[in-house]
């Protein structure tokens, strides 16, 4: 493999990813080659020893995921580091997976009954004094009360989701670390 | 498929040696690639994924140094943490492998006629 086979292979796994972290990874690869040939060895010598591009490609997505979760915990974070995961052929998360979609099933139903209780006690606050048995100040305290159970719901639910995720990052990274890096049995 | 105790014993101590390395003076990843690849026999590519994985987790740092030939080089050197988790790693290393040893001491070289299973990975 010559040097520009091995960088646009190594491009192609890492696809997706922001520019910069591409152009950082590619920076590393591409001074290896430099060196590599400064020392006098051949380019098809230095990518043979680097390895198969595509692997240390799905190895940097990983990494470059979870680091993302890590840094900024958003909705799109996760998915990323959750893919990232699951790129790296974990076949123990594939076995999890079944469990892992109810629990999110689970927790997207709290969510969605929380905006919905949010949504009934708002129309029983601006509402309910006209048709509530209880007067005025009934209506306006179970409109609140019911507005704050929301919040308080869905509140829990994001920090379970957290902590979820959190859970999944630091089984994966325990899997990676210990079972799956891309070490080639190198004779040399 | 074959997974040797070789590649696993230097899949848990490569981290260990890069700290070790860096200890000693501050590196750029081709140097510590090759030189781990002399030593130990790793792979060189897995290098750029574990240099990056030690730097987010505050073990090491980096610098770009100018160079004479070509473009500026990225060295790696050692944050306090990263002294701190080789101290630690290296103690906890130097008691696995004497406790190996004992038990290899008391083992008999002669081989044994009772079953063995190979356990993989």
């Amino acid at each position: 493999m010559t040097r520009n086979e091995f960088i646009n292979r190594l491009k192609q796994g890492l696809i997706g990813l922001p520019a910069a972290s591409i152009a950082d990874v590619v920076s590393d690869y591409e001074a290896h080659f430099t060196d590599g040939v400064a020392a006098g060895r051949s380019e098809a010598e230095v990518a043979a020893a680097l390895g198969d591009p595509s692997r240390l490609a799905r190895e940097l997505r990983a990494e470059i995921g979870l680091k993302q979760w890590e840094d900024t915990k958003s909705p799109s974070s996760a998915v990323s580091a959750v893919f990232a995961v699951l790129g790296l052929g974990a076949i123990d998360i594939l076995i999890l997976l079944p469990l892992l979609m109810g629990v999110i099933g689970t927790l997207f139903g709290f969510f969605m009954s929380a905006i919905g209780i949010f949504i009934a006690s708002g129309v029983v606050f601006a509402t309910g004094a006209f048709w509530m048995p209880g007067g005025v100040f009934a209506a306006l305290l179970g409109g609140v009360g019911g507005m704050a159970l929301a919040v308080t719901i869905a509140g829990l639910t994001a920090i379970v989701s957290v902590w979820l995720v959190n859970g999944l990052v630091w089984y994966a990274r325990l899997h990676y670390r210990l079972l799956k890096p891309a070490l080639d049995a190198q004779n040399a | 498929m074959a997974e040797t105790i070789d590649i696993q014993l230097k899949k848990g101590v490569l981290g260990l040696c890069v700290l070790a390395l860096l200890a000693r003076n501050e590196s750029y990843a081709y140097e510590i690639a090759s030189t781990l690849s002399d030593a130990i026999g790793m792979g060189e590519g897995t290098i750029y994924p574990l240099m990056r994985r030690m730097q987010s987790d505050g073990l090491v740092d980096t610098r770009l140094v100018e160079s004479s030939s070509g473009p500026s080089r990225k060295y790696y050197r050692l944050t306090e943490a990263g002294h701190a988790a080789l101290a630690a790693q290296a103690a906890e290393w130097r008691g696995f492998a004497r406790s190996v040893d004992a038990l290899l001491e008391a083992a008999p070289t002669e081989p044994q006629p009772a079953p063995t299973e190979t356990q993989e990975g």
